[in-house]
């Protein structure tokens, strides 16, 4: 069981608003992509969901209850979040970095071996952060965070960093972490978005202006007012809708 | 090039230190203005004491003497290896960043201050609110939010430093009237171990073990730090409050260290890098590391000390300082540079 709520969630800073009034309510696994422009909040509303900042105005809760309110293993426990940046201030090793994720969690099956085994990163354990090519981190920082197979993962742009082979491949095993569990997911890519999400919340300006699955998403005028673009669809041989920009 | 540093050889590595750490306790017992040959000393202790000025002098002057210096050093490393876990930077530490010199000035006002109070545990408690209150003025004015830039936090650590050097120089300008209070508290801000009598090496070394007992718990929620808040948080920690936490045990660590020690510069920023070298970064096998690396650096700079400059003794603070300044510069370059 997992819902998540966000209830008449404001945040603002010095006049500016980053998010205003939000809301809306997830039931169930499932992935939610974030969409909207650059600075239209939505990283503030990832990090307001992990319960990593805290809203002016409203509340987010998990399974009904205020996320400042869950003690803080439960709360690792149930929530993975994947950063879009990440820098160690230590050169870990892989392994170190996956028993950190590991470790959050008491419960027995989620032994570092076991995750790395998992994952298919037993080869890369003893290998330095400094050492891992780009798709290699985002793997260690997907299996840490989904070593404790977390009802509800958060990640912020998963992916952003890295060539189109990498991202696809972290936004497939995401795809199929959402058979399980709760996947929102700010989203850059309208291509990828539309592919890969069951729903879709996009952003304006701090403002929720649409809530709904992709295939409603395309068929509206939403897209094109927010991007400020004229988008045409192309189908695919594969029954999947590209989006085309054209200015 | 990064030694290897897999799980399975970390036993053999603390071996090594260990082994590393009795060499360096043989030297701080050979050195000194009259160096004692091995023999010499273990003719020494064979007759636990024995009954010749030089054998008594070794075991009962000498012994104690190198064991407060490896303590001193112990607490250093332990000091070190919280200050750059908690600022997250190899280049913090302890008496870069004014710690020490907040115990200091704690020290100076327990040993200048007629308090009428008894002078022990005053003075432990002055030292520790010094640590602790100075590296809070230091978090503060660099700002601890995400990780805080090395050029910010040292900068911060310098002016808190000066500040409290100022303080200090001015306590011991008003507040001294000839007596020998005055030499105890300047050979303390150049940094010496005195040689302790029993009562007081049993104290340090509960002390020293009682820093290790409560430094090891602190070693998952370091190794968090290390990932950044946002991640440290998402994995269960609530940095802001470990935090707190982490900065109280390593201000009483760091006046636990000043107590006995004074102002040792350098050992607090050298122990946690060999330490990691070797051990790699996760804390609960680095800050045991840090001490006995800590212990060894600072057996041996306080042998040479005591055998550099016969009949006179050089601070230790100034061995030290000379060991490890130039370190701190190499790393300071290569870290700026990158």
């Amino acid at each position: 069981m997992i819902a998540v709520d966000c209830a008449s969630v404001s945040v603002g800073r010095k006049g500016t608003s980053l998010l205003r009034d939000i809301s809306f309510r997830l039931n169930g696994a499932g992935f939610v992509g974030v969409l909207g422009p650059n600075g239209a909040g939505k990283s503030t509303l990832l990090r307001v969901l992990a319960g990593l900042r805290a809203p002016d105005a409203g509340e987010a809760r998990w399974n009904g209850l205020a996320t400042p309110r869950w003690p803080a293993r439960k709360r690792a426990a149930f929530c993975g979040y994947l950063p879009q940046q990440f820098a160690p201030a230590w050169d870990y090793e892989a392994g170190d970095i996956i028993a950190l994720g590991a470790g959050r969690a008491s419960a027995g099956d989620a032994s570092p071996g076991h995750v790395l085994a998992r994952f298919g990163l037993t080869a890369l354990a003893r290998r330095r952060w400094s050492m891992l090519s780009g798709g290699e981190r985002a793997r260690v920082m997907l299996a840490a965070t989904l070593a404790t197979s977390p009802a509800l993962v958060l990640a912020d742009e998963p992916g952003a960093s890295l060539d189109v082979r990498h991202k696809l491949d972290l936004l497939r095993r995401l795809r199929s972490a959402s058979t399980s569990s709760l996947v929102v997911a700010v989203m850059h890519d309208l291509d990828l978005a539309l592919r890969f999400c069951d729903r879709i919340l996009l952003l304006e300006e701090g403002a929720l202006v649409a809530d709904c699955s992709p295939d409603d998403l395309l068929a509206g005028d939403a897209l094109d007012r927010v991007f400020g673009l004229r988008l045409q669809k192309v189908r695919r041989h594969d029954d999947h809708d590209w989006v085309i920009g054209l200015g | 090039m990064t030694p290897q540093t897999d799980r399975r050889l970390q036993p053999r590595r603390f071996l090594l230190l260990t082994l590393f750490l009795a060499g360096a306790l043989l030297f701080g017992l050979v050195a000194g203005h009259e160096w004692a040959s091995p023999a010499r000393l273990a003719r020494a202790f064979a007759n636990s004491g024995g009954h010749d000025m030089t054998s008594q002098l070794l075991v009962v002057w000498r012994l104690p003497r190198v064991l407060a210096a490896a303590m001193v050093g112990a607490l250093l490393g332990v000091g070190g290896a919280i200050f750059q876990g908690v600022f997250r930077n190899p280049l913090a530490e302890p008496y870069l960043l004014g710690a020490s010199g907040g115990a200091a000035i704690g020290a100076t006002i327990a040993l200048l201050v007629p308090l009428g109070l008894p002078g022990g545990p005053v003075l432990a408690a002055l030292s520790f609110l010094g640590a602790w209150g100075a590296t809070w003025l230091v978090l503060g004015a660099a700002g601890l939010q995400g990780r805080p830039d090395t050029a910010g936090l040292l900068l911060a650590g310098v002016a808190v430093a000066a500040m409290l050097g100022a303080v200090r120089s001015f306590l011991m300008l008003a507040l001294s009237d000839d007596t020998v209070n005055l030499q105890v508290v300047l050979s303390w801000t150049l940094g010496g171990v005195q040689t302790p009598d029993a009562g007081g090496l049993a104290i340090l070394a509960l002390l020293t073990a009682g820093a290790l007992a409560v430094s090891l718990p602190l070693a998952r929620g370091l190794d968090l730090l290390g990932l950044g808040d946002d991640q440290a948080f998402a994995f269960g920690l609530d940095p802001a409050r470990f935090e707190r936490r982490a900065v109280l045990v390593g201000a009483a660590v760091v006046a636990a260290a000043v107590a006995f020690g004074g102002l040792v510069a350098f050992v607090g920023l050298i122990a946690p890098h060999i330490g990691r070298w070797l051990i790699g970064p996760r804390h609960r096998a680095l800050l045991p590391a840090s001490a006995l690396i800590g212990a060894a650096l600072v057996a041996v700079c306080d042998g040479v000390a005591r055998a550099a400059l016969p009949p006179a003794e050089i601070p230790l603070g100034l061995v030290t300082a000379l060991i490890g300044g130039p370190f701190f510069l190499i790393l300071l370059m290569r870290r700026l540079r990158a």
